[in-house]
């Protein structure tokens, strides 16, 4: 979650020294494994990259730095053990106060400066025998006002000469946020917002800590047609339980300007569908891809996302890819831009309101790309004196949303362009 | 209000998938291991691993109502 800068005012939170004492005992302890393996291993790689996404606007803006790690290690031909770090640097600006065009409140107004940083590790393992292997992970993440604990397991095989191949797998998620000390009993109306996460996970009367179960479940099946046609088909269903609401956004929810606490219901199922094929034009010597994704939840959101994307060899050692995407949804079922107006349209819908841009009627477009070199060693003669292959990639797309229905107070917010860049390098050893 | 049904979104999957389950068995071609060179080429693989893919779909995960039915790592091999 994001906080609001000044809950970072006053001292540093003991809790978070002894959070940042224990990340580097782990990434320690992580280095020091992956350097005892590596000596005996046969391959060793490791991934380091970072992403920057920007959101520029006049009022709230955002940053978003997301840099990773992630060291791999197969001692032999049939297990491979990992460990990751990644982390999220979110500065910028947002509203806190959610209003629409009939709103008699100062929105612009409302939004606040905030700083986080989300830290994730994950440890895990992948057996492989013959055509089938199984995995397994970990991970711990943490922020100021959010914690998470997600297991994951999966297993894929092929068969019919490997032209099938199909994998299953299943993640669970027991997370937890925090928010003001609302009891269950109060009225959602009644309910107010955070205002920073100060007190957060300790005994802080003030502050609670609400849980949010999370059950993922996937499968892909990619199916080999012809030596120069592949598809794949990736079936998703999610059930998410808990608290489902922004803990610091409120949301103006009648005439008079009175605001409660944003409320979402508690449950959310959600189903999604992709299908792509590649196929490779030996003319013009590049692969081409399409792909489409219907999505579907039971907050009444219904998703469609298209793309294509280019990628060739430009030299030997160099490939570039090109891409696009279209994206649309419907709003929520509960959704509407302002709920003091009584009209359908303006008006409340039901017992829930919310102030997410996310669950309103929006559509996207991205365009972008991706260079890609690699250096290809052998033992014995290996790169830069130490690399069996080292690669390293940039890329850069740019996201125009359209928001269909969402204003802050009648205006139309201006930060719906966004610019990500991408950065990694993969070296194995 | 309108009910919140899971059975609104597990039907239309369902169909989705048995449909092209059907359509799939219906063709299931085979490509020989000697055939394989271009699919094993990184640019006809579905890859769910790699850095500007990861970092896309993170940023979108955190922009839109919407998530699932992404890559998984699949797609041809040249091994025997």
């Amino acid at each position: 979650m994001l906080q609001p800068m000044s809950s970072r005012e006053g001292s540093a939170p003991r809790a978070f020294v002894h959070a940042r004492r224990r990340w580097l005992s782990a990434l320690g302890f992580l280095a020091l494994i992956g350097g005892a393996a590596s000596a005996q291993a046969q391959v060793a790689a490791l991934d380091v990259s970072s992403a920057l996404f920007v959101e520029p606007s006049k009022r709230s803006g955002l940053t978003v730095v997301n840099p990773s790690a992630t060291l791999a290690v197969s001692p032999n031909d049939w297990l491979t053990v990992q460990g990751a770090y990644e982390a999220d640097i979110v500065s910028g600006a947002s509203e806190s106060l959610k209003g629409g065009r009939l709103s008699n409140v100062d929105i612009v107004s409302s939004a606040t400066h905030f700083s986080d940083t989300r830290h994730a590790l994950t440890g895990g393992f992948t057996v492989t025998r013959a055509s089938t292997h199984l995995s397994g992970s970990y991970t711990y993440g943490q922020e100021h006002d959010y914690r998470s604990n997600a297991f994951a397991v999966s297993a894929g095989t092929d068969f019919l000469q490997k032209n099938t191949q199909i994998e299953l797998s299943y993640g669970r998620g027991f997370d937890q946020v925090c928010t003001t000390a609302f009891a269950a009993s109060d009225a959602p109306s009644s309910r107010l917002a955070l205002d920073n996460s100060q007190g957060c996970f300790t005994d802080d009367k003030k502050r609670a800590a609400r849980d949010i179960s999370l059950d993922n479940f996937q499968v892909g099946w990619t199916q080999t047609w012809t030596p120069v046609f592949a598809t794949q088909m990736v079936l998703s269903a999610a059930l998410q339980h808990g608290f489902l609401g922004n803990p610091y956004r409120s949301v103006v929810i009648a005439p008079a300007g009175d605001q409660a606490l944003e409320n979402h219901p508690e449950n959310r199922a959600r189903g999604a569908l992709g299908l792509r094929g590649k196929y490779y034009v030996r003319n013009l010597q590049t692969a081409f891809s399409a792909g489409a994704r219907l999505y579907r939840d039971t907050w009444d959101i219904f998703g469609q996302t298209y793309e294509l994307d280019a990628e060739r060899y430009m030299l030997p050692w160099l490939r570039v890819l090109l891409r696009a995407r279209y994206y649309t949804q419907t709003k929520a079922l509960f959704w509407s831009d302002d709920y003091t107006g009584g009209e359908p349209q303006t008006g409340p819908r039901g017992q829930y309101w919310s102030g997410d841009r996310e669950l309103s009627p929006l559509s996207s477009y991205l365009i972008g790309g991706r260079a890609l070199a690699t250096r290809q060693g052998r033992p014995g003669a290996r790169v830069f004196g130490l690399f069996l292959s080292l690669s390293g990639s940039v890329g850069m797309d740019l996201l125009k949303t359209n928001l269909r229905d969402f204003t802050l107070g009648g205006r139309a917010p201006d930060d719906t362009l966004a610019m990500l860049w991408s950065l990694g390098v993969r070296g194995e050893f | 209000m309108k009910h919140l049904e899971t059975s609104a979104v597990v039907r239309p999957l369902g169909l989705w998938f048995g449909a092209l389950s059907l359509l799939a068995s219906a063709g299931c071609a085979t490509v020989r291991p000697e055939q394989r060179a271009v699919l094993a080429d990184p640019t006809m693989q579905f890859d769910a691993k790699s850095a500007d893919q990861a970092a896309l779909e993170h940023a979108l995960d955190n922009r839109e109502g919407s998530t699932g039915g992404g890559s998984v790592r699949g797609g041809g091999c040249g091994c025997n």
